[in-house]
This record gives C-alpha cells, sequence and structure tokens, in this order.
C-alpha cells in the first residue's frame, strides 16, 4: 500500500450555488481509506447535495473531489465504477423481480456477480423472486445497498439509510453497514440519528448552512465539549424508551 | 464496445420482461390497435354488398339519354356516385376502391338514326384486375337495354354495351384503413409510450438511480429504442395476421422492405417519444406536448381517413407531414408492391424528419 491509499476521498473548496443561494460553501475535508464518515447536520444543511457532488450526480461549481485519486469533475464515468450508491427515497424499476434487478445493475457496471450470495449478504434470499414493490422500508433499504454492492465498490454512499425505518430494522441495518465496513469498504454516510452517528461513524462532519462546522471522531467531539465545562442536568437512567421498545418487542427483524 | 452494447442489452432486457409483466401495457399496447382494425376494417370492407357503387358520365345531350340517366337513377340496379366530374376522377376513385365500375354515355347516344330510333352504345370500364364486376355490370345494362331494343321491334338490338377493361392502382378502402392504422400503431408505441415512460421513471426517481451507474445517456436511449423496436415489430405482425385472417389482406410486396419500413418508421417516432419524454419533467408537461403533436399526425397523416379526402391546398401541406410519408410507403408496399429503393421521396421525408426530431431530443434530454 502506497502512502495515498490512506486517503481516498479529498474534498477542497467545494461549492454549490442555486442561482443566490450558496447550498455548499467551500467544504474541505478527507475520508480516510477504510472508515465509515458521517455527515450530520439539520434538514437543508446541504448534506445530499455535497455527497451528490461526490457522487458525479451534481455538477460542482467550483473546487475539487477526489476519489481514489481520479478527479470527479473530469472523470465522473471513472468514479462511478468505483463507488456504490444508496440515494435518498431511491426507487427501482417496478415488475422485475430482486434477482433480476441484481443482473441489471451488474450489467450496467459490466460486472460478474452472483445475484444469490449478494441477496444472502443482505438477508434477501427469501425475497429473491419477489419484486421491488412489495417489499418492506427495511428490505427496500437492505435491497438498496445491495444493489450498490454489485461492482464491489471501493467507496459506498449511503444518504439517511434508516430514515423511516422502525428501531429493529435501524438495528439490523446497523449491523449490515458494520459488516461492509469489516469487509473493506470506505463508507460515507449522512443521518439526523446521533445514537447511530455515535455507534457506526469513526469520523463525523457537522455541517450547517452549508460549512462545516466541525469534524472529528464522535469521542473526540463529545470529550472537547464537556472539556469546555458542559454539562447537562443528570438524571441517571440505565435505560431510555427505546430499551424499553426493544425489550417488549424483542431485537428479531420484522419485514 | 463490447461492453457498450452489453449495457445497453442487459438494459433493454430488463425494460423487456417489465413490459411482458405489465397487463395493462400489453393490452394498450396490443390489443388497442387490434380493436381498431376490428372496428374502422369492418366499417370499410363493404365489398360484398349487393349493389354496385359506379360513376355515370353522361356525355351525350339527347333527350335519350336524359332519360335512360334517370332511369338509371331511379333504378335500385346501381349505387350511382354523384360527386364524379369527369373520367380522370372517376378513374382515380375506381382505384381507390369507392366505386367498382364507370358507365359512360358517349357523345352521340341515343341519337336519332335513319329509321327515326335511337341508337349507340354504352361504354363501361372495369378494372382490369376484376373482370367479374366489369361483366356484371355490363349484364345489368345489357338487362336494361334489352327491354328498349324489344321496344324498337329491330331484328338487330340498337343499343349496347362495350366492356373496357382500365389499369387502376386496384386499392381497397380496407388497404387505406390498415395502412392507416399501422401507422396508428407506430405513431402511439413511440410518442404516448415513451413521452409517459419518461417522465413517470423521472419522478420516481428510477432513472436517477441509473444515473448512479456508468450508464450514459446514448446507453439509455438506445435501450429503450432496441425495446420499442420488439414491441413495436411484435405489434405490427398481429395486425398482419389479423388482417389477414379477418379482412382477406393479401401482400403484394416483399416483407423485407415492409419490415424495414416499420423499423425506420419507429426510429422516427421513437425520437417524438424521446424528444417529448426527454425534455418532460412530469406527466403534465409531457401530455400536453403529446397531444400537441399526436393529434394533428392522427388526423392529417391518414390515419383515420385517407388524405385523398382533404381539399387539395391541405393535402400538400400534410404531404409534409412525418407519418404521411411513413403511411403512403407503408401502403406502397403493401398494395403495389413497390420495394424501398422505389420509395425515394418518402424515404427522404422521413429522413429529414429522423434528423431533425433527434437534434431536438439530444438538446432537450434531461435525466431529472
Amino acid at each position: 500500500m502506497n502512502r495515498m491509499s490512506d486517503t481516498i476521498i479529498t474534498v477542497k473548496g467545494l461549492v454549490k450555488r442555486y442561482g443566490k443561494q450558496v447550498t455548499v460553501d467551500g467544504l474541505d475535508f478527507e475520508v480516510k481509506n477504510g472508515e465509515i464518515f458521517g455527515i450530520l447536520g439539520p434538514n437543508g444543511a446541504g448534506k445530499t447535495t455535497t455527497l451528490e457532488m461526490i457522487e458525479a450526480l451534481r455538477p460542482i461549481d467550483a473546487g475539487v473531489v477526489e476519489v481514489d485519486g481520479i478527479d470527479v469533475a473530469k472523470h465522473p464515468h471513472k468514479v462511478k465504477q468505483i463507488i456504490g450508491i444508496q440515494l435518498q427515497s431511491t426507487s427501482f424499476f417496478d415488475k422485475l423481480t430482486l434477482r433480476e434487478q441484481i443482473n441489471l445493475f451488474a450489467g450496467l457496471y459490466g460486472a460478474e456477480v452472483d445475484p444469490d450470495t449478494l441477496l444472502a449478504d443482505v438477508q434477501l434470499s427469501d425475497h429473491a423472486k419477489s419484486y421491488v414493490e412489495n417489499l418492506s422500508g427495511g428490505q427496500k433499504q437492505r435491497f438498496s445497498i445491495a444493489a450498490a454492492l454489485v461492482n464491489k465498490p471501493r467507496v459506498l454512499f449511503l444518504d439517511e439509510p434508516t430514515t423511516g425505518l422502525d428501531p429493529q430494522a435501524r438495528r439490523n441495518l446497523w449491523d449490515l453497514i458494520a459488516q461492509i465496513k469489516k469487509s473493506g469498504v470506505t463508507i460515507v454516510m449522512t443521518t439526523h440519528y446521533m445514537d447511530e452517528a455515535e455507534l457506526l461513524c469513526d469520523r463525523i462532519a457537522i455541517m450547517d448552512k452549508g460549512k462545516i462546522i466541525t469534524i472529528d471522531t464522535p469521542k473526540n467531539l463529545i470529550k472537547s465539549l464537556l472539556d469546555r465545562g458542559f454539562s447537562k442536568p443528570q438524571v441517571v437512567e440505565q435505560a431510555n424508551l427505546e430499551d424499553v421498545f426493544i425489550d417488549l418487542t424483542g431485537k428479531e427483524l420484522r419485514d | 464496445m463490447m461492453a457498450y452494447i452489453r449495457i445497453v442489452l442487459a438494459l433493454a432486457k430488463a425494460y423487456t420482461l417489465r413490459f411482458f409483466r405489465d397487463k395493462a401495457a400489453l393490452f394498450f399496447t396490443f390489443l388497442f390497435p387490434l380493436l381498431f382494425l376490428l372496428v374502422f376494417g369492418s366499417l370499410n370492407s363493404g365489398n360484398d354488398d349487393i349493389s354496385f357503387d359506379v360513376a355515370l358520365l353522361n356525355e351525350s345531350k339527347t333527350s335519350f339519354s336524359e332519360q335512360f340517366v334517370e332511369q338509371l337513377e331511379s333504378s335500385e340496379l346501381f349505387e350511382i356516385d354523384s360527386n364524379v366530374n369527369d373520367l380522370a376522377d372517376a378513374r382515380e376513385r375506381m382505384g381507390r376502391g369507392e366505386i367498382d365500375g364507370i358507365i359512360k354515355l358517349p357523345s352521340g347516344f341515343g341519337e336519332i338514326n335513319d329509321q327515326g330510333q335511337p341508337d349507340g352504345d354504352i361504354v363501361t370500364y372495369y378494372q382490369k384486375a376484376s373482370p367479374q364486376s366489369g361483366q356484371t355490370i355490363a349484364s345489368l345494362l345489357e338487362g336494361v337495354l334489352e327491354e328498349y331494343n324489344r321496344q324498337l321491334g329491330q331484328p338487330e338490338p340498337l343499343l349496347g354495351v362495350e366492356q373496357e377493361a382500365i389499369e387502376t392502382t386496384n386499392l381497397s378502402p380496407f388497404d387505406y384503413v390498415f395502412a392507416g392504422l399501422l401507422g396508428f400503431t407506430l405513431l402511439s408505441l413511440g410518442i404516448f409510450g415513451l413521452a409517459n415512460q419518461l417522465p413517470a421513471e423521472k419522478k420516481t426517481g428510477a432513472l436517477r438511480r441509473l444515473k448512479a451507474s456508468p450508464l450514459t445517456s446514448s446507453q439509455l436511449i438506445l435501450a429503450n429504442m432496441l425495446y420499442y423496436m420488439l414491441v413495436g415489430l411484435i405489434s405490427v405482425a398481429l395486425m398482419f395476421v389479423v388482417a389477414t385472417w379477418i379482412f382477406d389482406f393479401s401482400m403484394q410486396g416483399d416483407w423485407i422492405s415492409l419490415a424495414l419500413w416499420v423499423v425506420l418508421g419507429i426510429i422516427m417516432m421513437f425520437g417524438f417519444g424521446l424528444a417529448i419524454g426527454g425534455w418532460a419533467n412530469n406527466e403534465n408537461q409531457s401530455a400536453a406536448l403529446t397531444n400537441l403533436v399526436a393529434f394533428p399526425l392522427m388526423f392529417l397523416s391518414g390515419v383515420f381517413f385517407p388524405r385523398f379526402l382533404m381539399p387539395e391546398w391541405l393535402q400538400s401541406i400534410t404531404g409534409f407531414l412525418p407519418l404521411t410519408p411513413v403511411i403512403d410507403g407503408l401502403r406502397m408496399i403493401m398494395n403495389e408492391g413497390r420495394t424501398i429503393i422505389e420509395l425515394g421521396p418518402e424515404l427522404g421525408l422521413i429522413a429529414i424528419w429522423t434528423v431533425v426530431i433527434y437534434a431536438i431530443a439530444v438538446r432537450v434530454f434531461r435525466w431529472q
């Protein structure tokens, strides 16, 4: 491994404007090879726009983005070959079975893939012959991730992967994401959920109004807040409502 | 290059699979044109009715001929088409199958001869291809004349019938209907199909998901074109089956010319759908634009009624519409046995429209 491979994504001075409005305002950051990098922020912070510019889905107005040493603006096609994308509110073709969908996407990448193995990886073996429109929310998200893995990508982009899922499905997806990370894929994800970010992400960028306010590991971010003398009223609770919910309904996935 | 084609084929296969699982799409694509064919075909294949449609041209100024005309008009032997102006017009109508024959009372027919009796021969024209209708018209007329001849009481009948065969294009109303409805199939497939499909895919985000892969817009377009080509050829083939079985359609030309012509028609009409659907962001935009383009073509290109019914000036304008050369060409191949090489002007017009519409389509195409 050469030195370059420590960093897989480099973003320098990234800007997106819509008319006079600056949606993404001069972002600089790097994503390290093999980590899960989280982008957090309120709605409208520019998370999705940032992601889509890195994914070569949206024109870059200013700045440079490199993925694995490839300039995204100059070689969008080369970049698409080595990344996997799970879009927010993704839709797939109807009237195609999951197996056929996987074959279609593999075909679009010119990749050889065994649909059944891939579907087994995301626990959808039983649904290989189902249509996407008949899947539950959690199943859809898992399928969406499977479809993003057909080309064995170096980087996987997940845009709010657990939004709208029930607690069981969320936990299940977290396991899946951790498992994909273990296989050596770098993951860049956005989320609204702090527990999710804290649990999954190696490093976090917090965005607001098109700018990155801070980047660090979740631990360091919490520590620096505490170091600044932050304290909240301590109520020693050994459990919260979600724990109750999971305890009562079980961890087992409901599809 | 192979990699490029493989991607196109993978997507075309997916589209085709989906199509054959969509019952509504199957109905509208395959059965709808067939229903049209059954309805319009039955309305226009009235060849087996008993009365004969003829044009009656009276070039004689005699009172006998006028009296004879009146008698024919009041008799129920013939259905006389009163819109016919002259022989050339009558021949054209006979070529289109509007009338079965032409009855001409030549100048001098019914003139009084030396014995003070009317004399002369009627001329009937019939299509060379259908001598039986010529024979029938002649014998019906002879039956009428026999009465006169008997009254005149001459050993040799004074009044007679001459038959003359003429060669015309020999098209039946059904031929016009069939070519028009084939044109309708290509039109609805190309325009309605794609102009609905692409905005819908933009709305659901399916197109966005495809764009996240290395698929290029040219591959997307080619994959769709292949898929529409397949569906179009099946649809046209079904129409030929129905036309042959139910309406006794017989193919005069060669099937290769016909297949090529259909393919060219699909490619051109696909371009219209692509321009509309590629540009439109939602179904409202595309629906408005589709109607704007499709309806004039439907009513002015000879789809539902033949262009020869239009006034001259309108005929010459509508001759330049994109669907007109497609329909005319189909008819010339199917009914007149021409080959694709003999259809230069039609081919040229299709080529021009194809280039123009694709130039527009590529410019206005949007992924989202």
